[in-house]
């Protein structure tokens, strides 16, 4: 009986190990490289949210100037270090994941493009005026769009 | 392109993962070089011919053999 029970575990790891598509295990390259990804975004985010948070508190109240100008742009430090994770990020993935997010890029922003060249004609017409931010999580969000479909489509 | 990778890493008794940690690409890699969605470049070609002690040419070939 315990040899038949062993016998039985042996064939579903065995399984498992030969039909390794079936399961969801990361490789040492991904922990690796995932790892050092969330690091530097990290990173560069929280530098974004404490720059965020000074140049609300310190930088709204200052007299018009360079000076406030100068301080009302400095989270974009933290934004520009994001930039450079994500440029590191590319460089250090594996050719096909390099391949496969450089496309998803292209995609969401051409998608991004199309939507907001869109909308400058509807503001044409009357549609409210949105603020340069708006670009920036339409952006976002096709990206992720793309992302998604994709990943839908690739498990077909 | 096909390719033999499915077989080869079956037949070792590896996981998509344990071939892509092997080869320090990530399993989504493996997982499209074997479907035949992503055709390898010539620096992993060689790097899974080494792995397996074969000639590239025995683990990969063309879909047409061309003139």
């Amino acid at each position: 009986m315990l040899d038949m029970g062993g016998s039985q575990a042996y064939d579903v790891k065995h399984t498992l190990q030969t039909h390794g598509e079936q399961t969801m295990a990361s490789s040492t390259h991904e922990k690796r490289v995932g790892g050092a990804y969330l690091r530097e975004l990290g990173g560069a985010l929280l530098v974004y949210a404490l720059l965020l948070v000074a140049t609300i508190r310190f930088g709204r109240p200052m007299e018009p100037g360079a000076l406030r100008t100068v301080v009302l742009l400095s989270p974009m430090l933290g934004f520009c270090l994001g930039l450079w994770a994500i440029a590191r990020h590319l460089g250090r993935v594996d050719e096909y994941v390099r391949k496969y997010l450089l496309e998803s890029f292209a995609l969401g922003a051409a998608l991004t493009a199309g939507l907001t060249f869109t909308y400058g004609f509807l503001e044409t017409s009357g549609y409210p005026k949105l603020s340069m931010f708006a670009v920036w999580i339409v952006l976002c969000g096709a990206t992720s769009l793309v992302l998604l479909v994709r990943s839908v489509l690739g498990r077909r | 392109m096909k390719n033999s990778l499915r077989e080869l890493r079956a037949a070792r008794g590896w996981s998509q993962a344990d071939l892509a940690g092997k080869l320090d690409v990530s399993r989504q890699s493996v997982n499209a070089i074997e479907t035949g969605r992503y055709d390898p470049s010539l620096t992993l070609a060689f790097t899974i011919s080494r792995l397996f002690g074969l000639p590239v040419e025995a683990i990969f070939s063309p879909d047409q053999e061309t003139a």
